[in-house]
């Protein structure tokens, strides 16, 4: 007879064990959904791999790619620790392009190391505005931060198209409309590193947003707070923690670094405001970040894996000649497998022979 | 002679922790049969693998001498064995009736709620049970709720009943009607098996099984026993049952609370113009069921919950509707009730417990950071100094029993006040043992000069430690008495709600 019994204490080598499962099955899995595409497994996955690491341009691709995806991980992490469920990241991404694009109207014409913290931090506040907002529904009216934050989408994603489409911001050439801002100026670009032609400056701000995250859980009182909000705040409560103020600083803290992530796209790689770059950053941070155990240094592991398959998603519809809607199918299959991992890690299978 | 039920040789290991370890019981037709021990004793262990919850690893049960195999509750129940939990598993929303043949119906997918009650009817005259079968359980009080556990299991025709720790919501009179009840089933040839770690109900039952750390140390015949040798069986060691309490002069007023109100979540008194207040040097006890305002009491105290009306003075100053964090920072420590929901974070480390509530304090801090190596050493002076048994400080609180999750909210409460502390049922299901060592350190505090609000269900407690005695029945103090000049009988009455006219006139000023 085969049984689960719950552990009581974790195994690092069976929490090793279950997630080296779960890649597997999550690759087998998707192997079975690219045979019935009727293409050749291995030469998919071959394309797959060389278009996320197979050269320096792929692997800045990769990296440019996760970039978004672990800021908005990380946004995750530090919600989701504190059992806050926000899955705002999506509008807040939105909301940081929206905002850093206006920050740029204003800014225009400073030197360089003034204006991208400047715009930047234009972002990072429109975002940290959504957070605030979910945050005093909460706190206030008791609203469910899941159902705010998904409704702040909407309304985000909507004041972007208007904004886009016939309102102030849209680019218009002739009679039709691009559903897009004007090219930012050349001086608006964030620089790049290495010389490479994509590989700008903000992919070193998901690493160091991650150590700082970190940091700021594992060391400091307010992470201590936010952990301790995720497992009892109850407790926190009588021992005089501040919930509603606590709930505030952690809503709007995620929004920030989930804004950050639009405008970082915006400056680094769209260099316009528009939105079918943007959409779905959010949502697939949540993946990110829930593959990333919540924890911040394993999202920067999930946020480029993820980055890796974004990238060599376009090589793989190429060469292998396949849809590239492949690649969220098989992100949703690694995160159902990851999930079930996460599940097996905590149980322990006893086989014995039944005594009767 | 034959036996109900035999256990022989039963073993049942957790993660190699030895619950069980071959123990055998007997349990005789019509007797009422104790399990004693402390808590971890086994004595849960032993009536769950009994009611199927688990698997003995090793060993036999057998029910009226034939070999069984229980492998669920529902299995048990076929074989006639009901069990009526320590936390009651009821719809408050349902009346009696509908709790009782709800999931117990045996075929058919109509309630038929016209035999049942009829059944029920018969069982509630033939034991002399008075309960309305169309209340709702939300209206009942807690005794009448354990009467429908009850019924539940005879509904179930079970002829032989679980009982864990039976009276640990119950009035003293409560409790007697309880014994009432059980001895007349028993009369009928109904066998009991009463779980306890209270000495006075042991010495109703008839035989007793002491369990200490997963083994039968002795089964004696109750009336051949005293509660001095039980106890002695039961820790292991000599057990002195009162504390020595010196004689103190109450110094200054520390806490003045008067007129104190409060409401419920749905606008319902739940404290009524309550006033005490407490001096230095003095232990004022609070007696009552649980669940008569006595956690709303400590909520408002400590500025968990705000008051609706009334005043709070601590040290002079007012302080109803304070924040928890501004009392805390005043000086007033809190025990919880509920430790591990509200005292501690289970998921934390001993260490990451020591300083919940003072995790921002500049003594635990090196720049932004938490100072790991000052937190980690003061958890370990904690650990000696109060005698937590754990491997290190590291270790999450939520893994340590019940006891040494005490010890570490008593270590920090301690450490952080000044003044005051707020003691709500400070020993409730912890080992004789530890309750020694709890009631020594309140009383080492109030030497120290503390003023300290002690609630407590066991009367033992509050007789032994407190200066003087509030009584609470909804909301309310029935009477302060002082314990020296009553008896346990009389605060009992007051526990069920008569007020103590000398006493109450004393504390009314003016209507």
């Amino acid at each position: 007879m085969i049984r689960f019994e719950r552990r009581t204490e974790a195994n690092a080598l069976w929490t090793a064990v279950s997630f080296a499962m779960a890649v597997a099955a999550g690759l087998a899995a998707s192997a079975a959904l690219i045979a019935t595409t009727g293409a050749d497994v291995l030469q998919v996955f071959a394309a797959l791999l060389q278009g996320a690491a197979g050269s320096p341009k792929a692997l800045a691709t990769t990296l440019v790619k996760a970039t978004p995806l672990i800021l908005t991980g990380l946004a995750t992490v530090i919600a989701f620790r504190a059992q806050i469920w926000s899955i705002g990241q999506e509008g807040q991404v939105l909301a940081g392009a929206m905002g850093g694009y206006l920050g740029a109207q204003l800014l225009a014409g400073l030197p360089p190391l003034l204006f991208f913290p400047g715009v930047l931090a234009f972002g990072m506040a429109a975002g940290m505005g959504l957070g605030w907002i979910a945050a005093v529904l909460r706190n206030r009216f008791a609203v469910n931060e899941i159902i705010s934050t998904v409704m702040l989408n909407y309304l985000v994603v909507y004041l972007l198209s208007w904004l886009l489409q016939g309102g102030p911001w849209g680019e218009t050439g002739g009679t039709i409309s691009y559903q897009q801002s004007p090219m930012l100026p050349e001086e608006a670009f964030l620089p790049a590193l290495f010389g490479s032609s994509r590989l700008h400056a903000g992919v070193l701000l998901p690493l160091l947003a991650a150590a700082i995250c970190a940091l700021v859980m594992s060391r400091t009182p307010l992470g201590y707070e936010i952990r301790g909000l995720g497992y009892n705040p109850e407790a926190l409560r009588h021992k005089g923690v501040n919930i509603g103020r606590t709930v505030t600083v952690i809503m709007v803290a995620s929004a920030a670094l989930a804004a950050l992530a639009g405008a970082i796209e915006l400056f680094g790689v769209a260099h316009r405001l528009r939105a079918d770059n943007l959409l779905g950053l959010g949502y697939a941070g949540i993946i990110v970040g829930m593959i990333g155990g919540l924890s911040p240094i394993g999202t920067v592991f999930a946020g480029l894996f993820f980055g890796g398959l974004a990238s060599g998603a376009v090589y793989m519809r190429v060469l292998g000649d396949v849809p590239a809607s492949l690649v969220p199918a098989m992100q949703g299959i690694t995160l159902f497998f990851f999930l079930c991992a996460g599940v097996m890690a905590r149980y322990r299978v006893v086989m014995k022979v039944a005594v009767q | 002679m034959s036996t109900a039920l035999r256990v022989e040789g039963l073993t049942k290991r957790f993660a190699g922790v030895t619950a069980n370890d071959n123990v055998d019981f007997d349990l005789r037709p019509g007797e009422i049969h104790c399990l004693f021990g402390e808590n971890g004793a086994g004595k849960s262990t032993l009536s769950s693998c009994i009611f199927g919850f688990y698997r003995p690893d090793k060993g036999e049960i057998l029910l009226r001498d034939q070999p069984v195999h229980i492998a669920s509750p529902m299995d048990a129940i076929r074989h006639g064995i009901g069990m009526v939990h320590q936390h009651f598993v009821l719809v408050p929303e349902f009346t009696v009736l509908e709790n009782i043949i709800v999931g117990t119906q045996r075929s058919g997918w109509r309630l038929n709620a016209a035999e049942a009650r009829q059944k029920l009817k018969a069982i509630c005259d033939g034991y002399g049970i008075d309960l309305d079968l169309d209340a709702y359980v939300w209206e009942l009080p807690v005794g009448r709720q354990q009467w429908v556990e009850i019924l539940k299991t005879l509904y179930l025709d079970a002829q032989i009943l679980i009982l864990d720790e039976p009276t640990a919501v119950l009035t003293p009179g409560e409790s007697r009607i309880l014994f009432d009840i059980v001895r007349k089933m028993c009369a009928r040839g109904m066998s009991i098996i009463l779980i306890t770690h209270k000495l006075v109900e042991v010495m109703q039952s008839d035989r007793v099984t002491v369990l200490r750390k997963g083994k039968v140390v002795a089964t004696l015949d109750t009336p051949d026993t005293t509660p001095d040798e039980l106890a002695r069986l039961m820790v292991g060691r000599d057990v002195s049952f009162t504390v020595t309490k010196p004689e103190l002069e109450p110094g200054e007023t520390v806490l003045a609370v008067e007129g104190l109100s409060a409401r419920g979540f749905w606008g319902d008194p739940v404290l009524k113009d309550v006033s005490f207040s407490v001096a230095r040097h003095e232990i004022l006890g609070i007696a009552g069921v649980a669940g008569n305002g006595q956690k709303e009491l400590f909520e408002v105290l400590c500025g968990v919950r705000r008051p609706a009306a009334g005043s709070i003075r601590f040290k002079g100053e007012e302080v109803a509707g304070m924040s928890p964090r501004s009392m805390m920072d005043r000086g007033v420590g809190h025990i919880p009730d509920d430790r591990f929901r509200e005292g501690l974070v289970p998921e934390f480390s001993v260490a990451e417990n020591v300083v919940l509530g003072w995790q921002r304090s500049p003594k635990y801090r090196n720049g932004p950071l938490m100072d790991r190596q000052a937190i980690g050493g003061l958890a370990r002076e904690m650990i000696a100094e109060y005698q937590i048994a754990t491997r290190d400080e590291q270790v999450a609180a939520g893994k340590l029993s019940g006891g040494n999750a005490q010890k570490i909210i008593i270590a920090r409460e301690f450490l952080h006040a000044s003044g005051l502390v707020l003691a709500n049922q400070p020993t409730r299901g912890l080992d004789v043992g530890v309750i020694e060592y709890v009631q020594t350190q309140l009383l080492k505090k109030r030497a120290e000069g503390f003023a300290i609000v002690l609630a407590s269900e066991e009367l033992s407690d509050l007789f032994n430690l407190a200066d003087r005695i509030a009584v609470m029945f909804k909301g309310e103090i029935m009477g302060i008495v002082d314990p020296r000049a009553t008896t346990v009988a009389e605060v009992g009455v007051m526990m069920a709600g008569r007020r103590n006219e000398a006493a109450a006139s004393k504390e009314r000023v003016s209507a």
